[in-house]
């Protein structure tokens, strides 16, 4: 091995070898190339993680075990059966998880309840963090909104959220609109918070600055340089949001607020698990996993993402 | 007698970035002497940082030493595995002040606190005693009043005494070796001054081996014994002070120093290195500096040179240094002498201020602040003209208020009071969104961090035609990717960059396709807001080379702000120098640096380094103390003293100004 190197420099050491070479302009400026990309690099950190993977898939066939089984099975979740005998049946062959205390068959109950408490999350997200975003944008690039949206804030958050939404739900009759407009209308302030602190730690930055030497009007500072770089935060406050409002409207039904008892929920049906749950424990079992994994499993997807989005962990 | 404390031996650190593996270190070998100063050269990226922080086994945890020996008084360092191991040497025996002294000081302890804590930690230290050695190391270095400023929190204090701080806690222990990372390169040059006497003479005192990184040759000239040249994760040069900078052997020293502003003749272009340095990520075949060396043989794109020993104290990584290469480095010898002699025969004539006429006039602004309820005076009644075809450049420390004056003008603030004139039009007060959109058109700005003025999310094609868009300045889509094209060989980067975004770019790079967002407009005029000062020193002459070969095609007008001297007499036809929001002096460029009048310029002259170690040795370090001025009953004014040199003063200074001048 050694000899051949020293072979190799003999051949390579000659004297015309010592003459000027071609400069070649593209190859110097090469080195400065690197292929990083954004995107690619969050998710490649935020799938890094094994946990990550597993929770991921988890909530995966949830979703779509919620959306798939209502679609694809025939047993009613809401049959009442008037034979007795069917009544707070044990888990069998039948009824996987057994029934309830009218006969109703706790496994088709789960998944119903699951797409119904998961479409209210959904639909609850996306309109605080929508909301929230266009607010906060508006918010942090005016400044004289800040006396008045302060106090909102500091009004809208200083009210026990349990009183308010208690207030709400005697107002109204108690519907999925109902349930709706009672979180949606209070969650968007503390988003809009939230991507104020953000919009305004962008704002004065100086490619910001930059772009305004270059006449670049508003809209496209907005459209170009702000919202790039707080959709990772969108996506993982929506993350977030998600399992706090299924917890809202689970706590919400269990203090019988919530959805009308003949709507399949989650909430619904964690609550009457909950009322025979001395006799019949089994009735809560599978509703409560379900209610747990989600709550669980978005909060760690937010998180995980939170870290991930962040560059300084790109490594 | 000569001891060696440490040797570093084919040192190979290797770094796990992104699923690939890079090579930051490839085989270093230095030894450091005990009571001796080294010091680590080199562009950002070539590893000398890294290298270093092995010697305390600080690398960033997915960085490790793969290869090689670091021996330290006869224990061998890179055998260490646990942190206990490393606690007996770091901090202890060898200690470490890194560049910002913002970052290596925790803000919610006071810090005396943290010095003694450093000395109760190693040493186990009774409280008390710690404390009163705390006051004692800090009075060492150079803080007054100690025992008062023990209980204070280090954003009481100032940059340059905040780095004291620091240094105070990295010598606490009484270490062997200090290793200092661009130790002065977040500080105004003044400050910088006074910190690297410091830190001389606390070498002095205390025996202690130093080692400095940075990438100022200026520095380097003026603290170091030994310097070692580093390039691409290795030492290609080692040697004396004055053998590397009277007798440079390797390409890339060469390079080093002639791309130097202080060097440089005015009106020709300076010399620079082109390109930028390698991705470490690729295996290097040959002399890594090959690829951006016009003059490089075929042989250095084909084999690694061994290290030439070119005296007992001398030794060089380079072909060159082959006898087989003696014609061909005859031939470079002699064309760099026929470029010397040329460069001093083109020296370009001076701006012709007779029949110039003024492009940009402002009079008796001030910036105000508020901050927490306190109003200060960002920049304060000041006045100047520019006139069309010059470069005025704006010379101050930071928070003198430089940058404010830039961007009032560019009305990024819009309270600003005093008069702006722009090509004969008022430009102060409230503008109507057509008439800004009509001064953006001809007035344009150059930021100065590359790293923080590009949109991270856009890609460079979108970038550079921001303003084309804003304006519609294109016909078609074709007209407007011919101009972006144009531009973009016009800054010397290629066509199909423009598919990639900012990320992917070094900083030279980076600014220059800002330079390119903001002429791609053909602007009349242009403020470089600090352009060059977040760059290398080897980058920097490339940019500075664009700017003066794109105002000469055409024919712009620069208001140049910067912080070093030594640029600014490369680049402009007249120097402002302003303190404290003032403008206290303004002249023409040679004028000003034949006779400084305002004491504050003539100490920001003497602190300005020279790459050369015998004159800085022999030099002489003014300071500038404001209390000098007596303005309470004699009230300053802005006086023209000869034609065109303008300085601020009362009365008497006025007259004693003109004594010195012989008027």
């Amino acid at each position: 091995m050694k000899s051949e190197t020293v072979k190799n420099m003999d051949v390579l050491l000659r004297p015309e070898k010592f003459r000027a070479a071609v400069f070649d302009r593209t190859a110097s400026e090469e080195g400065g190339f690197s292929n990083y990309s954004y995107w690619r690099s969050t998710i490649r950190t935020f799938f890094r993680s094994k946990f990550v993977v597993f929770i991921v898939a988890l909530i995966g066939m949830l979703i779509l075990m919620a959306f798939l089984y209502p679609a694809l099975s025939k047993t009613d979740p809401g049959a009442i059966s008037t034979n007795p005998m069917t009544w707070n049946k044990r888990p069998n062959a039948d009824h996987w998880f057994g029934t309830d205390s009218i006969g109703r068959d706790i496994w088709a109950r789960a998944w119903y309840g699951t797409r119904n408490s998961f479409l209210l999350a959904f639909f609850i997200a996306c309109s605080d963090v929508g909301v929230g975003t266009v607010v906060g944008a508006l918010w942090g690039y005016n400044k004289k909104m800040d006396p008045v949206m302060i106090e909102i804030y500091n009004v809208m958050t200083n009210i026990p959220s349990t009183v308010y939404l208690v207030l709400l739900a005697y107002i109204m009759n108690t519907s999925f609109l109902t349930l709706f407009i009672a979180m949606a209308s209070r969650g968007w302030i503390v988003e809009a918070r939230f991507f104020r602190n953000r919009i305004l730690s962008i704002r004065d930055s100086e490619y910001n600055v930059a772009s305004k030497c270059l006449g670049t009007p508003m809209r496209r500072i907005v459209s170009r340089n702000i919202i790039p770089h707080i959709v990772s935060l969108i996506i993982m406050e929506t993350a977030l949001v998600i399992p706090y409002s299924i917890s809202s409207e689970v706590f919400l039904s269990f203090i019988g607020i919530g959805m009308p008892v003949d709507a399949v929920t989650l909430g619904n049906i964690v609550n009457q698990g909950r009322s025979s749950f001395a006799l019949h424990p089994y009735q809560m079992l599978l509703p409560t996993a379900i209610l747990c994994v989600i709550t669980i499993a978005f909060y760690v997807i937010g998180n995980k993402f939170a870290d991930a989005s962040d560059p300084r962990n790109h490594v | 007698m000569r001891n060696v404390i440490l040797s570093a031996r084919d040192v190979e650190i290797k770094f796990r970035l992104r699923e690939k593996v890079l090579t930051a270190v490839r085989g270093a070998t230095l030894d450091l002497y005990e009571g001796e100063t080294l010091a680590i050269v080199g562009e950002s990226g070539c590893g000398k940082s890294v290298f270093t922080k092995s010697f305390i086994g600080m690398l960033d945890k997915n960085g490790w030493v793969s290869g090689g020996s670091l021996l330290y008084r006869g224990e061998e360092l890179t055998r260490f595995k646990t942190e206990r191991e490393w606690l007996r040497i770091r901090g202890k025996k060898i200690a470490m002040v890194f560049q910002d002294p913002m970052t290596s000081l925790n803000p919610v302890r006071t810090v005396g606190e943290q010095i003694a804590e450093v000395i109760v930690w190693h040493f186990g230290t009774e409280h008390e005693q710690a404390k009163r050695e705390a006051v004692e190391i800090l009075r060492r270095v150079g803080i007054g009043d100690a025992e008062y400023r023990y209980q204070q929190y280090p954003h009481e204090f100032s940059g340059g005494m905040r780095q004291r701080v620091v240094i105070a806690t990295a010598i606490a222990c009484r270490p062997e070796i200090l290793i200092c990372d661009e130790p002065t390169t977040a500080l105004d040059v003044t400050v910088q001054a006074q910190i690297l006497a410091l830190i001389k003479q606390l070498q002095k005192e205390l025996k202690m081996t130093v080692v400095y990184i940075t990438h100022d040759l200026g520095v380097v000239a003026n603290v170091a014994d030994w310097v070692s040249v580093m390039y691409a994760g290795q030492i290609v040069e080692y040697g004396t002070s004055r053998d590397i900078f009277h007798d440079p052997r390797h390409p890339y020293t060469k390079a080093l120093l002639q791309s130097l502003p202080q060097l440089g003749v005015k009106g020709c272009d300076l010399y620079s290195i082109k390109g930028t340095p390698p991705t470490l990520y690729k295996q290097i075949t040959g002399d890594a500096f090959a690829p951006r060396n016009p003059d490089a043989m075929e042989i250095d794109f084909e084999a690694e040179p061994p290290m030439f020993q070119v005296s007992d104290t001398h030794c060089a990584k380079t072909w060159l240094l082959h006898p087989f290469a003696r014609e061909h480095a005859e031939k470079l010898n002699f064309a760099e002498e026929a470029r010397k002699k040329e460069a001093v025969a083109a020296q370009a004539p001076p701006f012709d201020y007779c029949k110039a006429d003024k492009l940009l006039s402002v009079r008796n602004l001030t910036v105000k602040f508020r901050l927490s309820h306190r109003e200060f005076k960002a920049v304060d009644n000041v006045s100047f003209d520019v006139y069309r075809g010059e470069t005025l450049s704006l010379v101050g420390e930071s928070g003198s208020g430089k940058t404010t004056i830039g961007r009032a003008v560019m009305k990024i603030y819009q309270k600003a009071e005093g008069e702006i004139e722009y090509a004969g039009k008022r430009i102060d007060g409230k503008l109507s969104k057509q008439e800004r959109r009509e001064l953006h058109l001809h007035l344009q700005m150059i930021f100065q961090d590359p790293m923080a003025s590009l949109n991270e999310r856009a890609k460079v094609d979108y970038i550079v035609s921001e303003g084309l868009y804003n304006y519609r300045l294109f016909a078609n889509e074709e007209e407007r990717m011919r101009r972006v094209e144009q531009i973009m060989a016009e800054v010397g980067l290629n066509r199909d960059f423009i598919s990639r975004f900012p990320h992917e770019f070094s900083g030279g790079q980076r600014q220059r396709i800002g330079i390119a967002r903001s002429l791609v407009m053909n602007p009349d005029f242009v403020i470089a807001d600090e352009p060059i000062s977040a760059l290398d020193v080897s980058i920097r002459a490339q940019v500075i080379n664009l700017l003066n070969k794109l105002k000469k095609e055409r024919n712009l007008t620069y208001l140049f702000i910067a912080h070093d001297l030594s640029v600014v007499k490369f680049i402009s036809d007249r120097i402002a120098v302003i303190n404290k929001g003032r403008i206290v002096e303004m002249a023409t460029c040679d004028e000003l640096f034949l006779h400084p009048l305002h004491p504050y310029t003539k100490a920001l002259l003497s602190a300005v380094p020279h790459p050369d170690p015998d004159r800085e040795r022999a030099k002489e370090l003014l300071v500038y103390d404001a209390s000098i001025h007596n303005y309470k009953i004699d009230k300053p004014v802005w006086c023209e003293i000869t034609d065109r040199h303008f300085v601020f003063g009362n009365r008497y200074e006025l007259d004693m100004y003109r004594e010195e001048l012989g008027i």
